[in-house]
């Protein structure tokens, strides 16, 4: 039934085409009966799956009631019983020999145990029905999110929701990557993980040196992250030179003589420096980001999922409309990110 | 004009025909999946047994249910015989697979031939409008 519908899907597109892009009215591809049935059909499944772990269920609970059985057979030497006897009668008897059971293994296997050893096949079994029930669970908690999609498509296209489908040309970006070679989203999260990370520290160092204590492990913490050469903060003579260039440097840090935690105040110097590089180095990007956001839409070996809700009296507008909003997208998207 | 018909009419026969082989293909195919079902269940009982089996002591008393009778066994044997069939049982359903693959083959040049067939009647009717 998928299978079918993706077939249709793909029949639908005309790709190739020299105009900027295809509208296609959902209900065309999907109509909505199908999608419908297609719904009924997975719920059903998940009735079939319920069914089976109710049952299941209902295996786990006789066997741990057959587990508090057992075990409180052996407390006494032996019990009052009624036999059964046939279908319908019952008599009298007792029950002796209380520790000892005959454990039916499977395929016609019998063993002889004692309460102990049969409470710990009892167990193992139980863990096995365990198992399969969590199974049963999981491929019901998907089955359900199939049948929510199913239920989705099948009223957008009784809406008359329309399918927009348009071809990505990268022309504008070209020159813009040719100088700043484009990174990865990945790359950009990272980047953007990393300038976070390094304005915490500094944050974090002009406290220190604020309180100007000397808190040696917490220093050396600081340092081991903003990779300092090891020379400016252990060599004497070096530092003394190191001072003076970082004065001349664009970071408006007060530096304080403050010779007693030169090792805070070195770190405090390369840190800005550091973060405005990468602050640079970022924001050339912010237009290539754009184009990696449109070409993630270009994916078209992947069914379109996401839903513009669009009615189809203003098909014609909303066609023309479309090219500004990719546009104002990736702001939102760049903040989400940040966040 | 006769002709045309009398080709129609053979078409539909043969069509007819493959399309009953198809459908005793796929219940072949539905049965081949039960079999299946059942020998897995099987297979896992099985493989329960033995398990437990090597859990047991040595010299722990195994029976095994005959009929209506108990007869006792010794662990190695047990545990021989259920390996034995444990092999035989994955051997099987080694078996069931490759007759199911082939049996799929088969249903899909048969679907592939009716689809044909249809086309050519199809065609025939067409140009029986035509004309």
């Amino acid at each position: 039934m998928i299978g079918h519908n993706i077939q249709r899907e793909q029949g639908g597109w005309a790709m190739g085409e020299p105009v900027k892009g295809t509208v296609t009215s959902l209900s065309s591809i999907y109509s909505p009966e199908d999608a419908q049935k297609a719904s009924v059909r997975v719920q059903e499944q998940i009735s079939e799956h319920q069914k089976q772990v109710q049952q299941l269920q209902g295996f786990l609970n006789d066997n741990t009631n057959l587990v508090n059985l057992v075990k409180k057979l052996p407390d006494q030497l032996h019990h009052d019983i009624m036999v059964p006897f046939g279908k319908a009668a019952f008599f009298p008897g007792k029950l002796i020999h209380t520790n000892e059971f005959l454990v039916l293994l499977g395929e016609g296997y019998y063993a002889d145990r004692t309460s102990k050893q049969t409470i710990e096949i009892l167990k193992r079994r139980g863990k096995d029905l365990e198992s399969q029930i969590e199974n049963l669970n999981a491929v019901i908690k998907d089955l359900k999110y199939e049948a929510s999609f199913f239920d989705e498509t099948a009223t957008e296209a009784a809406e008359g929701v329309v399918e927009i489908r348009e071809d990505y040309v990268d022309e504008v970006s070209d020159e813009e990557e040719k100088d700043t070679p484009t990174p990865g989203e990945d790359d950009f999260a990272r980047i953007l993980s990393r300038i976070d990370e390094l304005e915490k520290e500094e944050m974090e160092s002009e406290m220190a040196e604020e309180a100007e204590d000397e808190d040696k492990p917490d220093l050396s913490h600081l340092l081991s992250h903003t990779h300092i050469e090891p020379e400016i903060i252990h060599s004497e003579p070096k530092e003394s030179s190191a001072l003076p260039v970082s004065k001349n440097s664009d970071s408006d840090l007060d530096l304080s003589s403050n010779i007693k935690a030169p090792t805070s105040s070195a770190s405090n110097n390369t840190l800005p420096r550091a973060v405005e590089q990468k602050k640079l180095e970022s924001l050339p990007n912010t237009p290539v980001s754009k184009n990696e956001v449109l070409s993630t839409r270009n994916d078209s070996s992947k069914a379109f999922t996401g839903s513009i809700v669009e009615h189809t009296h203003n098909t014609e507008k909303s066609q023309t409309s479309q090219p500004p909003t990719p546009a104002s997208k990736p702001v939102s998207r760049f903040k989400m990110r940040k966040k | 004009m006769a002709s045309s018909s009398t080709a129609a009419r053979e078409l539909q026969k043969e069509l007819e025909g493959k399309a009953n082989d198809l459908s005793k293909i796929q219940k072949d195919i539905s049965k081949n999946h039960q079999v299946r079902k059942k020998y897995t269940i099987q297979l896992g009982e099985n493989e329960l047994v033995l398990k437990e089996l090597d859990l047991l002591n040595e010299d722990a008393n195994v029976y095994k249910l005959i009929g209506p009778v108990l007869v006792k066994q010794d662990l190695a044997e047990a545990n021989a015989n259920v390996r034995k069939r444990i092999e035989y049982i994955s051997a099987e359903l080694k078996r069931l697979d490759s007759t199911l693959q082939d049996m799929e083959e088969k249903q899909n040049s048969k679907k592939e031939a009716i689809y044909k067939l249809q086309q050519r009647i199809q065609s025939l009717q067409a140009g029986k409008a035509k004309a």
